[in-house]
């Protein structure tokens, strides 16, 4: 099956934690991180995490967008094809 | 100024707690030391997966969260089998472990687990607590967390520092989460979708889990399929949200669901699907599921939508506030040809067992007669395996939270512990805890805690000498090797290198257990005294065990093999 790469941007709360979480979650269901990146926002109690993931389809990517939406630390996530 | 541990146990009141399960251990005793002034009830389970399982049957025969407190380490990892049944079910749930001081935290201290990381995957949340400051207000989000929303189970996992650290931290008045917010309105225009696609359907199902008793939509779900005529299939977890007398009740769908169930949705031209995840063990064949169908799915969780099936309609919102609304819509409505072709299918297949052999009590009979014996207001809970099916088949589901089990973790060794949970939560019930010899023997020693409450449940343990759904299992697919599922020594496979001498063919005998916990104790082995003595045991009020001896080899029908279609059910 043809995979596409997908950057996931997360805004999550800034706590120990919250990374292995959202990893976890990824990597739980079957799906193989590309690339990740963290790092601090303007505003010290966000981080952003940039997540690349290969996809099959686009109902896999809503599907990760929902459950990393579903997180309690989570603030948004938005999602685009590389 | 008060201890951390003397914060977390007035939160834990000020949350709502009237009972807490437990089990006490070193890194834990700050805070149990707080317990004998609390105004709660405390229940003293004999081993960490009890207490949770207890925990976990309160909640579901309340709907108000089940609260554990247990110890670091072992005590931590001995409840991640009640966490991970209650996190796929969605039962609200905290749990308090007890850690090591900070300090310790990843030194591989004495009893140090890493609670955090082991149960990440199988919570709806967790927190590691890092102050007594934060104990109250971590308290206060957990209880929301695992109420909100889809609800699910939450550990605060709670360092011996933090519990010994004085704090002024009081109880937050409100509780104010920033990135959560898992309330969803649905739509307007999906709402008037919903009502059109229902209206013109000519051949409707309405599909209702474990969601409509969550959201507590049992009611609106009967206005609306009287109003409609519109039969209801539930999935196994939605057991109790249709009364199973109505003539629009179908029963339950899915691997050993009704015959009428799986045709209705195999032939239905409209599916309403409501707090339901279209599990593999519905749906079958995932490609040559409802193919006619079009599919409206309700659910508060938006990842569960479009997540195994595609469908027409996706609304994420609470089940009850959508069919509030939506009831104005719906047109009154009949189906005349459409229920007759059900009712069809009802009669040629209903379900149904055959005497295998003269004086042996069938299991299914059993759940008949519990039935009978309660006049259909038993409080249910099972435990896993064959005599789950059975009893999700051969009682009259008619009320919801009456049918408690482990549906998507399929936890044997849930259903004793759980029973004694919903039994302290509904004191007036008729508890009937229906469990094979396999699961019981799993977790047995709990049945000491039903005594010691004077909770009246009934155990029923049917007792096939085997698991009898692996057995059934390896008979139908793995040409009748029977390696590991016949429990008594005389039927067992070579590869154990028993001696098949023991003068007994059934052991543990559960009479002689059950008395030693000092339950009542009940053995029947003649089909004429079962409805008697289920009778007797569930008129006693006293906790109380019953002993059935069934047909060791009967099995669970129809059955839809897994992946395989609906037309490829099997009814013998």
């Amino acid at each position: 099956m043809k995979q596409e790469t997908y950057r996931f941007n997360c805004f999550v709360e800034n706590r120990p934690g919250v990374l292995a979480r959202i990893v976890g979650l990824i990597s739980g269901r079957g799906y193989n991180i590309q690339a990740l990146n963290v790092g601090p926002t303007e505003d010290g109690t966000v981080s952003k995490m940039k997540i690349d993931v290969l996809c099959s389809d686009e109902s896999v990517v809503e599907q990760i967008k929902h459950q990393l939406s579903n997180q309690v630390n989570v603030i948004e996530v938005t999602s685009r094809k590389r | 100024m008060r201890t951390g541990a003397q914060a977390l146990v007035d939160s834990l009141v000020k949350a709502g707690t009237e009972v807490l399960f437990g089990y006490p251990g070193g890194q834990a005793l700050d805070i149990f030391n707080c317990l004998p002034e609390a105004p709660m009830k405390f229940v003293l389970g004999r081993h960490e997966q009890g207490c949770a399982h207890m925990a976990d049957g309160y909640a579901r025969a309340t709907g108000k969260p089940g609260v554990c407190l247990v110890t670091s380490g072992p005590g931590a990892t001995n409840v991640v089998t009640g966490l991970a049944t209650a996190n796929i079910d969605g039962v609200p749930m905290v749990v308090i472990t007890g850690q090591v001081p900070l300090s310790l935290i990843g030194t591989d201290a004495f009893q140090e687990a890493d609670t955090s990381g082991i149960t990440r995957a199988i919570t709806k949340h967790n927190f590691l607590v890092h102050s007594a400051d934060e104990i109250p207000e971590i308290v206060a989000q957990a209880f929301y967390i695992a109420t909100h929303g889809k609800p699910g189970p939450v550990v605060i996992d709670v360092p011996k520092n933090c519990q010994q650290a004085l704090t002024a931290a009081e109880y937050p008045e409100r509780v104010s989460l920033r990135a959560y917010h898992p309330e969803h309105a649905a739509n307007p225009n999906d709402l008037s979708r919903f009502a059109k696609i229902l209206n013109s359907a000519k051949r409707p199902v309405l599909y209702a889990g474990g969601g409509v008793i969550t959201s507590g939509a049992a009611a609106d779900l009967a206005k609306l399929a009287e109003k409609a005529e519109i039969p209801v299939a539930t999935t196994f977890m939605g057991l109790g949200s249709f009364d199973e007398h109505s003539p629009l009740a179908l029963g339950m769908a899915g691997m050993h669901g009704s015959a009428a169930a799986n045709w209705a949705i195999h032939e239905a031209d409209c599916i309403v699907a409501l707090g339901v995840r279209f599990s593999d063990r519905v749906t079958g064949n995932i490609k040559l599921y409802a193919p006619e169908a079009k599919i409206v799915h309700v659910d508060c969780d938006p990842s569960s939508l479009n997540k195994n099936v595609k469908v027409e309609l996706g609304i994420c919102a609470d089940i009850k506030d959508v069919l509030t609304t939506v009831a104005s819509r719906i047109k009154q409505n009949r189906h005349p040809e459409w229920v007759e072709k059900i009712h069809g299918w009802q009669r040629e297949h209903p379900l149904s067992y055959k005497q295998m052999h003269e004086g042996v009590i069938m299991p299914q009979a059993v759940i008949e007669a519990i039935d009978k014996a309660t006049n259909g207001e038993a409080l249910l809970v099972t435990d896993v395996g064959q005599h789950q099916m059975w009893t999700a088949q051969f009682f009259r589901h008619n009320t919801p939270r009456h049918f408690l089990s482990s549906g998507g973790m399929g936890t044997m060794g849930f259903g004793i512990p759980a029973a004694i949970g919903a039994g302290l939560a509904k004191p007036d019930a008729k508890v009937v805890c229906v469990v094979g010899d396999g699961g019981a023997q799993m977790t047995f020693e709990e049945v000491v805690c039903a005594v010691e409450h004077k909770v009246p449940v009934t155990f029923v343990i049917i007792n096939n000498n085997c698991l009898g759904m692996v057995r059934q299992w390896q008979q139908l697919f793995y040409r009748e090797r029977y390696a590991g599922s016949i429990l008594s020594v005389r039927g067992r496979l070579e590869m154990e290198h028993l001696e098949q001498d023991l003068e007994y063919d059934y052991l543990p005998d559960f009479t002689l257990l059950a008395k030693a916990h000092g339950a009542e104790a009940y053995r029947v082995i003649d089909p004429a005294k079962l409805d008697d003595t289920i009778r007797t045991a569930v008129e006693s009020g006293k906790t109380s065990v019953v002993e059935v001896i069934v047909e060791p080899r009967a099995n669970v029908y129809p059955m839809i093999p897994g992946g395989k279609p609906v037309t490829e059910m099997i009814f013998e």
